[in-house]
């Protein structure tokens, strides 16, 4: 019987060898594909999440709810502690609360003296969190609105108060969201009030550093980061965090966006900032004998 | 001889599909967004070692490679790449468990730990070769000797609650005369 068995893996061994090489082959060449040709696959892979995703969410919701109920009932053994900690907070933001009310009329109040109209093409939509990269590599969240909801690849994701992120994959109806913490994110920002212009990089820890900063004498923790809006794929003025410095001395940002618990994203709305590339009809454009080199003229001062 | 029936084998098969489902699907809730300090192990590769060097008519190398394929892809990994290594190891770990009809616990455990290591470190030679953006060095440090410790935790469940146990002679003689 042994013998049997011998003789007819002799001709089954190559067969699997075979199979086995041609599997290789197969893995390594889409490896390879997605090296050469990486958006094609990762809209694949969008579609793949797409689909996958919300046919688990049924699952998911329960099961996450639990698990941060079972979280939440371990704090609720320290809760006379919190509560006294909460209190002394309520009373700092109370008197928070009394400036914010007089800096928000005085605000009110110098915006209708010069008359500014808001960017009014900054509206959101909110999306709830499905899904987290599920890699400890990564970090990204997954959310339940997609191209459905006019979703584009670039457009920022924020939590209520600050920057979370940017949307990076778009499904049918779901949208991936590369966090500020995640490896490969980078996000050009400015840093108030000395208006040095920086990059905030990710590297995987829970506060982002700063890149490519011009001069760091002016920059001092505490400092506020927004974005510049620079590239035109993001819009300027989001508020991304403070300024806090490491034990190594490095600048990093501290977050002001709740990275504990993320839950309803807003995605940002941004159709691109417009260009002024005419000099406008203050310099006529109908061909007049002198006219011309009189346009010339007045756009290079414009330039100037 | 339940073990060895072919509905049994499929629906082994299955089990084993279904775990690597339930892994991936506790890796996708939402539960931490913020960066961690530590890398969990990876449960996904243990399994299928664990049962690979058990019983290999459980996991067929297509099986894994789709398994582990949907698996690079729904975690965000550069697919293809991890599953082809792990196909290779289980490929590799095959081999030798058939060599050896019984080794100790320990053999084993070493050899998987030796093939756990070399596929990291093949993970890492070719993403910088192709100058992929790579994962900081002590997160994976820390997945691959966590996931090396957890390797004895995998085995003693999968045989325990699953029955995924070495054939013994008698029964490879029973296999080999019917089929």
């Amino acid at each position: 019987m042994a013998k049997d068995r011998s003789q007819r893996e002799d001709y089954t061994a190559p067969l699997r060898r075979l199979l086995l090489g041609a599997l290789l082959l197969c893995l390594l060449g889409v490896f390879l594909v997605w090296r050469i040709d990486s958006p094609r696959v990762e809209r694949f892979r969008a579609q793949v999440t797409d689909k996958v995703v919300p046919s688990m969410e049924w699952a998911m919701v329960p099961v996450t709810a639990t698990i941060n109920l079972l979280r939440d009932f371990q704090s609720y053994q320290r809760l006379s502690e919190q509560n006294r900690e909460l209190r002394s907070e309520l009373r700092q933001m109370r008197a928070w609360k009394e400036a914010a009310l007089q800096l928000e009329q005085e605000n009110a109040r110098l915006l209708d003296l010069n008359n500014v109209r808001l960017d009014p093409q900054l509206t959101y939509v909110t999306g709830v969190v499905m899904a987290d990269s599920g890699s400890p590599f990564r970090q990204s969240v997954l959310l339940n609105v997609g191209a459905r909801d006019g979703i584009v690849d670039g457009w920022a994701a924020m939590d209520g108060i600050g920057l979370v992120g940017r949307i990076s994959g778009v499904g049918q109806n779901t949208a991936r969201v590369i966090l500020l913490t995640d490896a490969a994110s980078s996000i050009p920002a400015t840093i108030q009030p000395s208006g040095q212009t920086t990059l905030i990089a990710g590297d995987n820890t829970a506060a982002p550093v700063l890149d490519f900063l011009e001069n760091r004498e002016l920059v001092r923790p505490g400092d506020r980061v927004i974005t510049s809006g620079d590239g035109g794929v993001f819009p300027a003025g989001l508020l991304i965090g403070q300024i806090a410095q490491d034990p190594s001395g490095r600048l990093r940002v501290r977050l002001s966006a709740d990275y504990e618990r993320l839950e309803f994203l807003r995605v940002i709305r941004h159709l691109g900032n417009e260009q002024i590339d005419t000099p406008g009809n203050i310099v006529t454009t109908t061909p007049v004998e002198n006219g011309e080199a009189l346009a010339v003229e007045d756009e290079e001062a414009v330039d100037g | 001889m339940d073990s060895l029936s072919a509905s049994r084998v499929w629906i082994m098969r299955l089990t084993y599909v279904g775990l690597a489902l339930v892994i991936l699907f506790f890796h996708l809730l939402p539960l931490n967004t913020l960066p961690n300090r530590w890398a969990p192990p990876d449960m996904l590769i243990a399994l299928t070692f664990a049962w690979t060097l058990r019983r290999p008519d459980f996991v067929p190398v297509l099986l894994i490679a789709c398994v582990l394929l949907i698996a690079d892809f729904m975690l965000q990994r550069p697919p293809g790449l991890l599953s082809a290594l792990v196909v290779a190891g289980s490929a590799y770990l095959r081999n030798w468990s058939a060599g050896l009809s019984d080794a100790s616990f320990l053999g084993e455990w070493a050899s998987v730990g030796l093939v756990l290591v070399s596929v990291m470190v093949l993970n890492r030679m070719i993403l910088g070769l192709t100058a992929v953006e790579q994962a900081p060095m002590w997160l994976v440090l820390i997945q691959l000797v966590l996931t090396i410790a957890v390797y004895p935790l995998v085995a003693i469940i999968s045989q325990s609650l699953f029955g995924v146990r070495k054939l013994t002679p008698a029964d490879v003689d029973i296999l080999g005369g019917r089929t």
